[in-house]
């Protein structure tokens, strides 16, 4: 899922400080499955804007409001009733729902709640790594599911640098080095050759390389 | 005045049983606000008592062991290690809000507690004024 996290809230407030009525808009997408832009999130941003306004002695409204999602047109539409009842909103959403608010409502002034980060699994309470860097071009069929281009600190594709020592990453250490584990994971199934193959160059076209990144699916459209 | 400040004690149904009496000693305002269970207790009930006027917020749950909810108390430590992120970012000094585990229905306990944060806080404020 996309992982995201709050931005620091004097940012938050110095975006919103002309005005007088926010709307806080959350997302029960991928945000509130990482704890960052859910219902729970939605109500500690509110209050905590509620206190900093206060503190600074200014007045505020905060209205609290989330969404089943904020990256499909189809749930952005109740956004209407709040758009000229509020001089701004305040999204938890990842870029997408900023984004896409900000294309659909172009006289609705939209500001990040939060960073995106990443795509990244959710190992623990409380803990997400990157797992994935949306690159486009998949490799993980070759090495044995892990990814280098998201797990690699160098993005490398043919092997472990010089730098790893004892299966740690030397720009890491608290992280395993991955092409050490791709490599003892293709030895244990007797596959170590393949990695013997050579690859077609990596196209990062879709990376991003080559602009914004659209996919239609003609059988899907009526 | 210099040693009367207004403080919000937040703390489970179980924990206690101490009433504003208790804490007469308290000087300012004491609100003391109970929840089923101190894993109830969210960042935004802190973050609220701080906006109605509390120099700092105590929050009380059962000792490690004795929460009926099992980890109700443990929630409410951690929530207030949240709370206390977010008013360092609003510019208050993160020891104004504290977690304190208490023991199970031990009123003693709990004001002498609330009696000890008074006092840090009295010192923070202090602190503050000098700057």
């Amino acid at each position: 899922m996309i992982i995201a996290e709050r931005r620091p809230l004097p940012e938050i407030l110095e975006n919103i400080s002309a005005y007088k009525k926010i709307l806080v808009l959350g997302c029960r997408g991928c945000v509130a499955v990482c704890s960052a832009g859910g219902d729970r999130e939605v109500a500690i941003l509110a209050e905590a804007i509620r206190l900093g306004k206060a503190l600074r002695g200014e007045e505020v409204e905060v209205l609290e409001k989330t969404f089943i999602r904020q990256c499909d047109p189809e749930y952005l539409e109740p956004l209407r009733e709040f758009e000229k009842e509020v001089e701004a909103v305040v999204s938890l959403a990842c870029g997408v729902g900023v984004n896409l608010i900000a294309d659909l409502f172009p006289n609705l002034r939209v500001y990040p709640g939060v960073d995106t980060s990443f795509y990244g699994a959710n190992l623990a309470l409380g803990e997400w790594v990157e797992r994935c860097r949306g690159c486009g071009d998949c490799i993980i069929d070759k090495t044995a599911g892990l990814c280098p281009i998201a797990r690699c600190a160098k993005n490398l594709l043919n092997g472990p640098c010089g730098g790893s020592q004892g299966g740690r990453c030397e720009v890491r250490k608290d992280m395993p080095c991955i092409w050490h584990e791709i490599v003892e994971r293709l030895k244990a199934r007797g596959e170590l050759e393949r990695l013997l193959e050579v690859w077609a160059a990596k196209d990062w076209r879709p990376a991003g390389g080559d602009g914004l990144r659209v996919r239609v699916r003609e059988d899907l459209r009526v | 005045m210099e040693n009367s400040l207004k403080i919000a004690l937040l703390c489970c149904n179980y924990t206690n049983l101490a009433e504003r009496e208790d804490l007469a000693q308290l000087l300012g305002g004491v609100e003391i606000k109970r929840y089923p269970c101190s894993g109830h207790i969210e960042v935004t009930d802190i973050l609220r008592a701080f906006r109605e006027g509390a120099f700092g917020v105590m929050v009380a749950g059962c000792e490690k062991g004795s929460c009926h909810n099992v980890k109700g108390s443990k929630r409410a430590e951690r929530r207030v290690l949240g709370a206390k992120k977010i008013i360092e970012e609003l510019g208050l000094e993160p020891e104004r809000v504290e977690f304190f585990y208490i023991g199970r229905l031990d009123s003693g306990d709990f004001v002498e507690k609330a009696k000890n944060f008074y006092g840090r806080l009295l010192k923070i404020r202090l602190k503050e004024k000098a700057q």
